[in-house]
């Protein structure tokens, strides 16, 4: 008897936390502006490629990120705030411009080395967005790319 | 009865997942957004292909310590590597840091701190890499790293001897350079796996 009530009273103060977190506002990445220092401003970028970039990449690595409907919900909202922002510190493609030559090659090594290591796109990221997802030929094609630009640098 | 409690259990770890993945977020300096505009084109750096280009900036052996610190954390990270030993690798990346926040930039003149700024920048990064990852990144790090680490030593000068040493099959038969502080090769990229693979291509003093 005693027990029902203590149970009663945990799930009680957890619905109140849960929907006492909704109202903790985030930030939202998102930006309509396409900067000069976009990296399709530094290099021709083909359109698969791009589609590729943005539909695998973007969400956490740029300046706008689309953001599904259970991102409104806490603690969700967070959780992409956090990946956001450590995706941004770590490679920036809206800004990749205004990287340094030297930078700018260091980021396409570890950008090839991370697709090619299958580790990025991030598997927990692709579970929820199937189409993130790069095929054997996408990863391909996306290396021989930045290869490429990476060689154009020198 | 005891379905509630699970089910109780598992609401409440997820918070508390939530929870210390937030308190895992570094306050680290943002660093990155300081922009150099590096679109004079006389610093091009041509890395991979050769390393320790002639420079044009002028060395001075007032650097020689400073120079001697960072050298010091950059062969721990190599040793470490070489012993297939991931947390002497971190270890050796944190006094690399710390060597890199300790130098002081007022003895550079405006030319060697404009081109001193431009490879710390991009060396803490792969520090910050290699204190943190498992020993595959290290080494992919370790080599983006070594690459810096000679352009500073070509740029503030080291009284040391050093061997520029390159192994010919690490980044699929492309090969990658390191420095080493003794003639004998001890291979960083591959360890115990193919410990003796690579050769000396230059000394240095």
């Amino acid at each position: 008897m005693k027990r029902k009530l203590i149970i009663k009273r945990i799930v009680l103060l957890i619905v109140v936390v849960f929907i006492g977190i909704q109202f903790v506002p985030s930030t939202y990445n998102q930006s309509d502006t396409l900067l000069e220092t976009d990296i399709s401003n530094t290099f021709d970028i083909p359109s698969k490629i791009q589609t590729l970039l943005e539909n695998s990449c973007y969400d956490c690595h740029s300046n706008n990120t689309y953001y599904p409907w259970y991102n409104n919900i806490q603690p969700m909202s967070w959780m992409m705030e956090r990946h956001i922002k450590n995706g941004k510190k770590e490679l920036n493609f809206s800004e990749f411009g205004a990287y340094s030559k030297r930078r700018k090659k260091s980021k396409i090594k570890s950008i090839i080395n991370q697709i090619k290591d299958d580790e990025m796109p991030l598997s927990s990221y692709t579970l929820l967005h199937r189409n993130a997802i790069l095929s054997e030929s996408d990863k391909l094609l996306i290396i021989n790319w930045m290869e490429n630009q990476r060689n154009n640098l020198k | 009865m005891k379905k509630s409690i699970y089910v109780l259990a598992v609401i409440a770890l997820t918070f508390t997942a939530c929870k210390n993945e937030q308190n895992k977020d570094d306050h680290k300096d943002d660093h990155h957004t300081e922009m150099h505009d590096n679109s004079d084109g006389h610093h091009d750096n041509d890395g991979d292909k050769s390393m320790g280009e002639k420079r044009n900036i002028e060395s001075s052996d007032d650097k020689n310590d400073a120079t001697s610190m960072m050298l010091d954390g950059y062969f721990q990270i190599k040793n470490g590597l070489v012993a297939d030993d991931k947390k002497a690798a971190a270890k050796g990346g944190a006094s690399l840091l710390k060597a890199f926040s300790e130098f002081d930039m007022s003895t550079l003149t405006e030319a060697q701190h404009k081109e001193y700024m431009e490879i710390v920048e991009n060396a803490t990064e792969q520090a910050e890499h290699i204190v943190k990852s498992p020993i595959d990144h290290q080494r992919e790090h370790f080599d983006v790293l070594s690459n810096d680490m000679n352009d500073i030593i070509t740029l503030l000068g080291t009284d040391k001897t050093l061997y520029q040493d390159f192994c010919p099959m690490y980044n699929d038969g492309k090969g990658a350079y390191w420095l080493s502080e003794t003639k004998e090769i001890k291979n960083p990229f591959y360890g115990s796996k193919m410990l003796k693979c690579g050769k000396v291509h230059k000394q240095i003093n």
